[in-house]
């Protein structure tokens, strides 16, 4: 499948809060862990070699699940293979939280969720819709969708 | 690079829906012909194969850091997705005025970028809406938002760790979405072992960026210009629109053609 490489690259390149040296391990038997930098750059999480300045390999972080393995180790799970998953080995718990934290944060889906459910509140609470301003109250991608409960749930027990 | 495809394929299979497709003219570099694909938009990823439900994909293109232009001296009903010095444009050619403009305004508010300026600035409407809902004010609480008194509280707000790790545990939609809880100040905090400013930090792959005419918004704070950033892009909007129905006026003289030369 042909993508546009040199811009991907390119994009891995712009300015990150979320860039690391992670030990990395990958989903297959005998992967082991490889010291890598590891930068979350919008729904992106690229992998470098250290010094190297094109990133190894890019992630989509759409469809995936972050979770803690321990007090210092994430891993996702891509494509529902719950089995397979990323390791990354952070330098401190704190650290650790903080990339799980963000990753989840980068997903698109993550954000078109908050996005609908600010949309929804809004307008309940003021009468009007806060996309009509921008012009873009039709687009699909703003859409509540039907399946969807727009409740907000208590999380004082989380 | 590798671009894991599999993660992209499946994320395109998956439950959640397609924010547009169709069928589009995409031009081809070398011999600068169109051939016909059929495009799928979803988040900030475009994708193109030959036909609905091939389940070979051609290619994908991920929509960062690009222009979207309306470019009718290439064919009509063209526009172009343009990556900037250096980086490709990618052209296109939609079937009338209504296909076309409704692809530029899906693409110019695909970009994660842009969802995340969107989302930051309902975040805060949606905070001062509960805090005037809270103080008991009878008249309506949003006013409208003007260039000169656009504030942008830099607080990060969002969802605390625990209703995120929550949120983020569901591999497909969740089918109840939570409130963010009560906003915390997010203080950007550096991790204690941050990797030298190096390479993967801003670093040209041919030097220094150009000042690029085309460009006017490099260089600017996303957090404080939204409004500017969407009344840019808006322009762009308005124009297609503003046209199109000019276009629609003078319809019937248009001789009868082929809109696409395709050799």
């Amino acid at each position: 499948m042909r993508f546009n490489e040199k811009e991907l690259v390119s994009l891995s390149r712009q300015p990150s809060e979320m860039a690391a040296e992670l030990g990395m391990k990958g989903p297959k038997k005998g992967d082991v862990v490889k010291k890598r930098l590891v930068k979350l750059v919008v729904n992106f999480l690229f992998y470098f070699r250290t010094d190297e300045e094109e990133p190894i390999g890019a992630l989509l972080l759409e469809q995936c699940r972050v979770e803690r393995e321990d007090s210092q180790t994430f891993s996702i799970a891509f494509l529902d293979e719950a089995e397979r998953k990323y390791l990354f080995e952070c330098d401190s718990e704190e650290q650790c939280g903080e990339w799980v934290d963000s990753i989840i944060k980068a997903s698109y889906e993550f954000m078109r969720k908050n996005l609908i459910f600010y949309r929804t509140e809004i307008h309940r609470l003021t009468g009007k819709d806060p996309l009509e301003q921008y012009g873009i109250s039709d687009e699909t991608r703003f859409q509540v969708s039907n399946g969807l409960q727009l409740m907000p749930r208590d999380t004082s027990s989380l | 690079m590798k671009l894991h495809e599999k993660i992209l394929t499946h994320y395109l299979s998956c439950t959640s829906p397609v924010d547009k497709e169709g069928y589009l003219y995409k031009k081809k570099e070398r011999n600068a012909t169109y051939q016909r694909r059929w495009c799928v938009l979803k988040a900030n990823l475009l994708f193109y194969q030959e036909r609905p439900g091939d389940r070979h994909l051609l290619g994908v293109i991920v929509l960062e850091r690009c222009a979207v232009r309306r470019a009718e001296s290439d064919a009509q009903f063209a526009f172009s997705l343009v990556f900037g010095p250096g980086l490709k444009t990618y052209r296109f050619a939609a079937v009338d005025r209504q296909t076309q403009e409704s692809w530029v305004k899906a693409l110019l508010s695909a970009s994660h970028c842009y969802l995340s300026l969107l989302v930051r600035d309902l975040g805060r409407q949606y905070e001062e809406a509960k805090q005037q809902k809270g103080s008991g004010e009878s008249r309506s609480s949003i006013s409208p938002l003007k260039p000169s008194t656009y504030s942008f509280l830099f607080t990060a707000q969002g969802p605390t760790t625990a209703a995120v790790v929550r949120e983020g545990r569901s591999n497909s939609d969740s089918t109840v979405l939570q409130a963010p809880p009560k906003p915390t100040k997010v203080v950007a905090k550096k991790s204690p072992k941050l990797w030298h400013r190096r390479n993967a930090y801003v670093t040209p792959l041919n030097g220094p960026a150009p000042l690029y005419g085309e460009w006017p918004l490099v260089g600017f704070d996303p957090l404080e210009d939204f409004r500017k950033l969407h009344d840019y892009y808006g322009q762009e909007v308005k124009k297609a629109r503003e046209e199109w129905l000019r276009s629609r006026q003078t319809e019937e003289e248009r001789s009868d053609e082929d809109l696409i030369d395709l050799g």
